[in-house]
């Protein structure tokens, strides 16, 4: 009698579970199995002894990346580009996704979206070379067809630092930000339409609705979405950080990340080590983080915290 | 019951996720196993020997893994797993195949010889050598001199061999030489880098759209700058690439070239060149490497090094115009000059004599190394004459069923290596006659173990990317950035990496004795 009621949900859940179960074997093989490998971080890993017999040499191979000054700058480069991209990224996708709800015509709507999410699907390398023929020297569109002939004098993009953090976080929402409309886009969507018409019949206006209505039914998901930025607020876009300002060493101020500066630093030493160590600081400064501000979202409003 | 099944279920899925996981490693046992049916075949060791290859990677290697293999196995009993690998993925693969343990026996570093030693990934062959390697070395003592195995000895123990070929690498000033006649300048007033700016000049007035000096390199930007004052300047970089720890001349003390007198006045030339307009204005971060500017008739020149005296025809077909060379500073050999392209067996490999014989064969046996270079006779490519070879009527590098000829600099001995029809052969006696008679540094075969200070290699590397781009292009005022480039490098620990190459090199030279 007693082992019924445990068997009963079983049966019911073994179908499930089956399933589950490739999904589940892919998340066992390519992300938790490789996570015995950050032991590599605190080794120094040497081929003859093989990786298990390697001698334990404690957090030496983390100093690397506190070494220099460039420590401070590629961090505060990294967190507050990813701030920056976080913040504009969530709105700009947000006014997208409302403006095209509003589009009443789905033709156009549809036409807009493509052509916004387009962007997305552009590799780094050819954006890199797209920014290049914007800003080069010589025949660069920026230099060439505009200050040019206006008279202004030409600006060397690529050894100035200064103007590459507004660059970097418009190329990046110009990149993105249509993607990252899709969800809320969606949700809007999935609001219920009646609502809309309640409040149209008490006179509010297209944006006291936008306020009142779309805004805070918005919010599980932009706190969703936002959290699960923020766990990723230590890595950092490669491609956008190396291509796009085309490894410039006069930039290093305004574009050094934490991964560009362990791709140049470990691009010779060829050290799995070390770049395992970088790997699970961020990982974990990253984890932290998200920790963190659920706990906050979970203090504020429990009900739209992640867990 | 139900409880039971989904146990059952449970283990099943465990079952099926390990023998996936097993799966992967199993391969490499099965070649092994299956050879011992009788006693012949199993004397026939197999060896897995991977080669770059600069040329197309045809999709079918049978049929020259065959002809490979009818050569070893009947002159050394060896069966050879031929790979072919693009450059860019050549590294990755190797490093791959060691990291995970696969089978790899014979590979070639590009340039990262010390990294391989101290990570204890390839074997020692000083005990294999004077057993299966006679010839080889034989021919390396005859084509380059005896001390040449130095260069990849660390600690006593021999780990590789290099490449045999032209190593002396003179820097030449490349340019387009209808444009110098168009100019009024003679080719004979270009002596030595003095006489560049005057060129430059007369270029420039005649043909104000050309840009009369490029870089060879881009991103990081090279301009041939570093390599030239290495060579008029007798510097040793000693192993590593990053500059910080280099002995100029004789002088046995080891000190940062970037804070010498040679590094100052190279970087103040290159500023006059660039004041002066002979470089684009944005030389340093360009995509546009000077060979491309060449051929597209915007660009007149730049720096290379390049060994023996027929570069100039083979660049002019690359090109498409008529590029002529002439040497302006004289080539200083360093250990890296000669280990950067070294074959080397794994220190996983399990057949390290198999691997040593075919070494020996590599660099001893004409049939190999040309069958490995061109492919099979008749099919792939037709003899000329004794040292001349050419594609078959109708194709070319890219439409013969196999070739790696791009790859020549990389394989074995080149004095045994056929040559593409229209090329002197001379040159091939000239690069080997320069190879023993060009200066070499007295710190030639000290290798710098950066395994002490590799935290402070990293961050150094580091800041040389931010800097040194920018300096050898002329794009920033030297007067100022030198300074702040060499107080970063102080930041970042270049005195240790200093101090280090320094005990080591004293250590090395008191044992030379």
């Amino acid at each position: 009698m007693t082992a019924k009621p445990k068997s009963k949900p079983l049966k019911k859940t073994l179908p499930l579970l089956i399933l589950a179960g490739p999904g589940l074997l892919y998340f066992l093989i390519n992300s938790y199995f490789p996570m015995f490998g950050v032991f590599i971080a605190f080794k120094d890993v040497n081929y003859a002894k093989g990786i298990f017999g390697s001698d334990w040499i404690g957090f030496k191979n983390f100093t690397f990346l506190f070494q220099t000054s460039d420590a401070w700058i590629m961090t505060r480069n990294t967190l507050l580009y990813n701030l920056a991209f976080i913040a504009l990224g969530t709105i700009v996708s947000i006014i997208i996704a409302i403006l095209m709800s509003e589009l009443l015509n789905k033709l156009y709507s549809k036409l807009f979206m493509t052509g916004l999410i387009l962007p997305n699907l552009i590799s780094m390398v050819v954006l890199s070379l797209l920014v290049f023929a914007f800003l080069n020297a010589d025949s660069g569109f920026v230099n060439h067809s505009i200050l040019r002939p206006l008279g202004i004098p030409e600006i060397n993009w690529y050894s100035e630092a200064k103007y590459w953090p507004y660059l970097l976080v418009l190329i990046q929402i110009w990149k993105t930000a249509g993607y990252g409309s899709i969800i809320y886009f969606a949700s809007i969507a999935g609001i219920d339409k009646s609502i809309y018409e309640s409040a149209k019949i008490d006179g509010a206006g297209k944006l006291k609705q936008i306020r009142m209505i779309t805004l805070p039914l918005l919010k599980p998901t932009i706190i969703v979405l936002v959290l699960m930025s923020m766990g990723r607020i230590f890595n950092s876009d490669f491609g956008l950080f190396y291509q796009v300002p085309m490894n410039s060493g006069a930039l290093y101020s305004t574009t050094q990340t934490i991964d560009t500066y362990v791709y140049r630093a470990l691009m010779q030493l060829n050290d799995i080590g070390m770049s395992a160590a970088a790997g699970l600081y961020q990982s974990l400064v990253g984890f932290a983080l998200v920790l963190t501000v659920n706990a906050i979202v979970k203090k504020v409003n429990p009900e739209n915290a992640l867990f | 019951m139900n409880n039971k099944k989904g146990l059952g279920s449970l283990l099943l899925s465990m079952v099926i996720c390990g023998s996936l996981l097993s799966a992967c490693g199993g391969n490499s046992n099965t070649t092994s196993e299956g050879s011992g049916n009788t006693e012949a075949k199993a004397k026939v060791a197999e060896i897995v020997f991977a080669l770059p290859s600069f040329n197309r990677i045809p999709d079918d290697l049978s049929k020259v893994t065959n002809a490979i293999n009818a050569i070893t196995t009947e002159k050394i009993g060896v069966k050879v797993d031929f790979r072919l690998f693009g450059p860019a993925d050549y590294a990755q693969k190797v490093n791959l195949a060691l990291q995970s343990g696969e089978k790899m026996d014979v590979f070639t570093t590009l340039g990262q010889f010390s990294n391989y030693v101290s990570k204890s990934q390839v074997a020692p062959l000083e005990e294999l050598l004077p057993e299966h390697g006679k010839e080889l070395t034989a021919i390396l003592d005859k084509d380059f001199g005896p001390d040449i195995l130095k260069t990849t000895t660390m600690d006593g123990h021999i780990y590789g061999i290099p490449v045999n070929k032209g190593m002396a690498l003179p820097t030449n000033i490349i340019f387009n030489a209808d444009m110098l006649t168009d100019a009024g300048v003679s080719a004979d007033s270009i002596q030595s880098v003095e006489d560049l700016p005057a060129v430059f000049a007369a270029v420039k007035k005649k043909s104000p759209d050309v840009v009369p000096f490029g870089p060879i390199n881009v991103n990081p930007t090279d301009t041939g700058l570093v390599n030239w004052m290495k060579g008029a300047s007798k510097v040793d970089y000693l192993t590593d690439t990053t500059g910080v720890g280099v002995v100029i001349g004789d002088s046995g003390k080891v000190v940062n070239f970037y804070e010498s007198d040679v590094f100052k006045n190279g970087i103040q030339m290159m500023r006059e060149w660039f004041n002066a307009g002979y470089l684009q204005k944005d030389t340093a971060t360009t995509t546009i490497t000077a060979m491309e500017m060449v051929s597209s008739g915007r660009g007149f020149s730049f720096l290379g090094g390049y060994s023996g005296m027929e570069v100039g025809k083979q660049l002019s077909a690359q090109v498409g115009k008529n590029i002529e060379t002439k040497r302006i500073a004289p080539f200083y050999f360093d250990t890296s000059a000669v280990n950067s392209v070294t074959w080397m067996v794994s220190s996983t490999s399990k057949e390290t004599e198999a691997a040593v014989k075919f070494l020996n064969l590599l660099y001893t046996d004409k049939e190999l190394i040309n069958t490995i270079l061109f492919g099979i006779e008749g099919e792939d490519y037709l003899k000329v004459d004794e040292h001349h070879v050419k594609f078959p009527e109708g194709m070319d590098a890219n439409t013969v069923p196999y070739t790696s000829m791009l790859s020549s600099g990389i394989v074995g001995s080149e004095s045994l290596q056929y040559q593409m029809e229209g090329i002197n052969w001379s040159d091939v006696e000239l690069k080997l006659q320069e190879n023993k008679d060009t200066a070499r540094s007295p710190y030639f075969g000290f290798i710098f173990d950066q395994g002490q200070v590799k935290t402070q290699m990293s961050a150094v590397t580091n800041v040389v990317s931010q800097f040194l781009p920018a300096l050898v292009s002329g794009s920033v005022d030297p007067d100022t950035i030198i300074a702040k480039f060499n107080s970063a490098l102080k930041d970042a620990g270049a005195q240790d990496i200093i101090d280090s190459k320094q005990q080591q090199l004293d250590q090395w030279l008191a044992a030379q004795k």
